[in-house]
């Protein structure tokens, strides 16, 4: 046989395929152009949408007084309002959509499964029953909320784990498991809501709507800790993911370590439904949209960067829309996003019900 | 000594508890088109698995290039050993290109994603199985044999000199099936050692330079298809009485089964006592 080389290699594979590759000494890099313009689209969009969100609000600063106090050079109420009460809040939203979005894509990825997200697999749930416990127990702290929720979160990611360990590693396997888990959780988490006083009970259904009212800069910066390591797991583990939708065995034979790269996932989106539930409550159905929009955006099953983008780009905008509120009342921000995220979601089903995906 | 580069030595293989296999030992022989055959549950698949270390076994020890396959990085196996799995998914609206790239993983890493050489390899690949016009399409546009081709170039693109193939002809029509084994033969030819798991028979014989034979469990006869595939091996095997002629495409042994039926035993006289015994016969159906 002679080897033909032609040209019609990948790069020139359809519109979908296009990349450039970008080498400097041994090292290379490929940059698909349409993930390239969704990075830079999606990011614009969520700058706009900070922008806005810095400028609007009760007390209206626009984008020249936004500037001044940004640069130091505003009013002491400027600065005040924009630096205490915006910025964490808007720099809280972001992480936390960023975490959302990371999480659901690795949920995504390892269910194998359109639905697989940490809504479905009980990790919100069980970030629930840790608040829950917390509000009843104490005189309910929000920090103590945060901590409770978020080893409620991740004790329910390590019984996943413990209970899906050593079979069959299958998505299936993690999907059932996970819809066991969020259905007890459930059930626990409506007995201890009637073990609460009304007071209680008013504030446990707030905090399970999410929302994101007066968040400060600790708050920001524990979730940007969190999706700061949750970026470089998924930036070391992003090309053995992406093998693992061929297939555990395909998988294997490539030289992925299936079992290493399963359970490092597994942790990692824990850990990141975790931080992002525990700060701004279940913000409702980001983590499921975002992966979906950004493969949609990016036409690839790599789009883990451009997922946590827009599930950013969901809570903040959903925060901009709740903050506006309706006639002059600021809404909680999980409302806002659990109905554009169930909006969505009827969408997708529709949209899919041709190609079977759902059945 | 050991001219083979994958063996299995006194291995007990199964999954969990349950042991398919106990204390088999294959060699696989080097540059050889091997295919293992034998009834369902047989244990050919497992033990194909076990050769591609997707099954550790519980008691014994692979064997790639004299060293425990276990105990070597699994990405430098991917680098001597290419795997074909039966039923490998292929995710939504992946093109065609892009899959057979999916193929170059274990020579790369987050700092070295696209080198010119593999740039290169994969177009190799896709020219080798014939798919360089489709490498635009999306995986899901094409027929089950395109698409089997596709999945072979993925693991040529890996360049590994070693390919196992789990039932690479299970779920394709009659032409594709040829197609296929042409294409492997075509890989052993340039100098591949190739592992096959089939379920035809005649096939085998036809494509194969060697051939083990299992049942429950244990290796029955292996060897050339010309000195295996004889009456008694068949029927040894497979419970199947037959006659061996030669195949007149290419003079490799045919197995013609046998006009009467199934069962050995079942001559007009034991028809006779199955058409007495309808219900218990019915019930056997059944079940």
């Amino acid at each position: 046989m002679t080897a033909v080389l032609t040209r019609s290699s990948p790069q020139a594979g359809g519109a979908a395929g296009r990349s450039t590759v970008l080498r400097l000494g041994g090292m290379s890099v490929r940059v698909r152009h349409r993930t390239l313009v969704a990075v830079l689209g999606s990011l614009a969009a969520l700058i706009a949408v900070a922008m806005w969100s810095a400028a609007t609000g009760s007390t209206a600063l626009g984008l020249e007084r936004v500037w001044y106090a940004l640069i130091g050079e505003g009013t002491k109420g400027d600065e005040f309002i924009l630096w205490t009460l915006r910025l964490p809040r808007l720099a809280t939203g972001i992480a936390v959509g960023a975490c959302m979005g990371l999480s659901g894509a690795l949920f995504q990825n390892l269910t194998r499964n359109p639905l697989g997200s940490p809504d479905i697999l009980g990790l919100t749930q069980g970030a629930t029953s840790g608040a829950l416990v917390a509000i009843i127990l104490t005189a309910s702290s929000l920090q103590l909320t945060t901590v409770f929720a978020a080893v409620g979160a991740l004790a329910t990611g390590l019984i996943i784990w413990a209970l899906t360990r050593g079979g069959d590693p299958s998505g299936y396997r993690l999907v059932l498991v996970g819809i066991g888990l969020a259905a007890i959780l459930a059930g626990i988490n409506g007995y201890l809501l009637t073990r609460t006083s009304i007071v209680d009970a008013f504030r446990a259904v707030y905090w399970l709507t999410g929302d994101l009212s007066g968040r400060d800069w600790s708050q920001a910066r524990a979730v940007g800790l969190v999706l700061a390591g949750g970026i470089l797991v998924v930036a070391l583990l992003s090309r053995s993911l992406d093998a693992l939708r061929l297939g555990e065995a395909t998988a294997t034979g490539l030289g992925v370590r299936v079992g290493t790269s399963r359970v490092v996932a597994l942790v990692a989106a824990s850990i990141l439904t975790a931080g992002a539930v525990a700060v701004a409550g279940p913000l409702a159905f980001v983590a499921l949209a975002a992966p979906h929009i950004a493969a949609r955006l990016t036409g690839s099953t790599r789009s883990f960067l451009v997922s946590g983008i827009v599930g950013a780009l969901i809570v903040t905008g959903a925060d901009m829309i709740a903050v506006a509120g309706i006639a002059g009342r600021q809404l909680p921000t999980g409302v806002v996003t659990g109905v554009l995220g169930g909006a969505y979601l009827i969408w997708l089903l529709i949209a899919n019900r041709k190609k079977g995906v759902m059945s | 000594m050991t001219a083979s580069p994958l063996s299995v030595q006194d291995a007990t293989i199964g999954y969990g508890r349950v042991a398919i296999s106990e204390h088999l030992n294959v060699d696989i022989p080097e540059g050889e088109f091997t295919v293992i055959l034998g009834p369902n549950a047989c244990g050919k698949s497992t033990l194909l698995k076990a050769l591609a270390r997707m099954l550790k076994p519980s008691d014994g020890r692979v064997l790639l290039d004299g060293k425990d396959i276990h105990s070597q990085p699994t990405r430098a196996v991917a680098r001597r050993l290419g795997l074909l799995p039966q039923a490998p998914i292929a995710p939504d609206g992946i093109t065609v290109a892009d899959l057979v790239a999916r193929g170059r993983y274990p020579h790369q890493g987050i700092l070295r994603q696209w080198s010119p050489e593999d740039e290169q390899v994969v177009a190799e690949a896709m020219a080798a199985t014939d798919i360089t016009e489709l490498a635009a399409r999306g995986v899901d546009e094409l027929s089950g044999g395109q698409r089997q081709r596709v999945w072979i170039a993925m693991v040529l693109a890996q360049q590994t000199p070693l390919l196992l193939l789990d039932e690479p002809t299970t779920y394709l029509d009659i032409t594709h099936q040829i197609e296929v084994l042409d294409l492997c033969a075509k890989l052993h030819r340039e100098g591949r050692t190739l592992v096959a798991v089939l379920h035809d028979l005649n096939q085998a014989a036809r494509y194969a330079t060697h051939l083990i034979a299992m049942r429950d469990g244990a290796v029955v006869a292996e060897g050339p298809p010309a000195e295996i595939v004889t009456a008694e091996t068949v029927h040894k095997v497979f419970d199947l009485p037959c006659r061996i002629i030669d195949d007149p495409e290419s003079g490799t042994p045919l197995v013609i089964p046998s006009a009467r039926a199934r069962d050995g035993e079942n001559s007009p006289s034991a028809r006779a006592r199955d058409e007495e015994s309808s219900p218990s016969a019915r019930a056997r159906d059944l079940v």
